[in-house]
């Protein structure tokens, strides 16, 4: 089984190794996804947030 | 265990996502096909993991609590009006495990008489809410997980097949997977009575299980236009350190999300078991209490 290290290694290795792909650009693609992601978990974790026990002034009552 | 919930999980969660999507953008090579619109992978596939993982757990809860609750499965027709087999199936299916319960539960009443039986009794129904609670958190972050794990996918598939949807198997079985659960939660949503909600929506939730594999198997099956699951196993292995990492940052959030989730599930349902039954002459004693607004 590989080690991290070298696992980190050949990643930093194949750059060199590989073009940048058939598919030129689209790093517009790749920011959207991410950035829809990190919203999406971040909403659903205020709505946790929210949504926790003893959160609503009507359970204190 | 309350530490680990609220320190030790979300920075793991935030610490390992932050890594693993930094090597995958910035550190690991480009794919010899698709070029760096293939970093894509670092967010898809690990949110895709992690909800069919919640969907599983869901399964799992589903199918434990009606064990754990025999006596209450009978609200499920013994014979099925539908002519299908897998409904015909899944029926008996349930009402067997409804039997094995109740027998089990039933000899064990005749073990615990008195005091004893009804504090087992009270036993038995906090296990099963907690089940319920843990099939009600999973299946909504599963569907949290799954919708953005579509919505990545989909924005993956312009570029690379030139629309953002096909109607390929993966994709349809995997839409019809996140249609399944949301009908769970719409479910859970109409249904007041918290026997029959927990009763029902488990029926629900195996019946959406019998999907898993096939969304899961779905690329191998019917090859077609989506690729084969990317894994350690399948990718190059300069791409598996940041996959890994990415990997274990979503279980972790997961972990946190189920925590707190659950918490809240709980919480509702003791809120709904320490509510009483009815004020006195607002409903006649005839009519059953805690009645459903479907039922």
């Amino acid at each position: 089984m590989m080690t991290l290290s070298s696992l980190m290694l050949l990643a930093q290795a194949a750059p060199g190794q590989v073009g940048s792909g058939r598919i030129q650009g689209g790093w517009g693609y790749v920011w959207a996804c991410y950035g829809i992601t990190l919203a999406m978990l971040a909403l659903y974790a205020v709505s946790l947030w929210v949504r926790r026990p003893g959160a609503s002034p009507d359970a204190k009552e | 265990m309350k530490r680990l919930m609220k320190w030790v999980l979300p920075v793991a969660a935030v610490v390992l996502l932050g890594a693993g999507w930094y090597v995958g953008l910035a550190v690991a090579p480009p794919d010899r096909e698709m070029g760096d619109v293939q970093r894509i992978m670092y967010v898809h596939v690990p949110l895709q993991w992690m909800a069919m993982m919640a969907m599983f757990i869901n399964f799992v809860a589903a199918v434990a609590y009606l064990l754990s609750s025999g006596g209450n499965v009978g609200t499920v027709s013994a014979k099925p009006r539908s002519s299908s087999p897998l409904v015909s199936l899944l029926a008996l299916v349930v009402n067997l495990m409804a039997w094995v319960a109740h027998i089990l539960k039933s000899g064990w009443g005749l073990l615990m008489p008195g005091s004893k039986e009804d504090e087992a009794r009270a036993k038995q129904d906090e296990s099963g809410w907690k089940l319920d609670s843990v099939a009600e958190a999973s299946a909504e972050i599963g569907l949290v997980l799954g919708t953005a794990g579509m919505i990545t996918g989909s924005i993956w598939g312009r570029p690379t097949w030139g629309v953002y949807w096909s109607w390929d198997p993966r994709l349809t079985s995997e839409a019809i997977m996140l249609v399944t659960y949301m009908g769970y939660l719409v479910l859970r949503r109409f249904v007041e009575d918290p026997d029959k909600r927990a009763t029902w929506s488990s029926a629900v939730a195996i019946l959406g299980a019998i999907n898993l594999p096939i969304v899961w198997f779905s690329v191998r099956w019917w090859r077609s236009l989506h690729q084969v699951q990317s894994s350690p196993r399948t990718v190059d292995p300069a791409m598996v350190l940041p996959l890994r990492i990415s990997a274990f940052g979503m279980l972790a959030l997961l972990l946190v999300f189920l925590g707190y989730r659950y918490r809240q599930a709980m919480a509702e349902r003791r809120a709904e078991m320490a509510l009483p039954d009815a004020l006195p002459g607002d409903v006649p004693s005839s009519l059953p209490q805690n009645s459903s607004k479907v039922a």
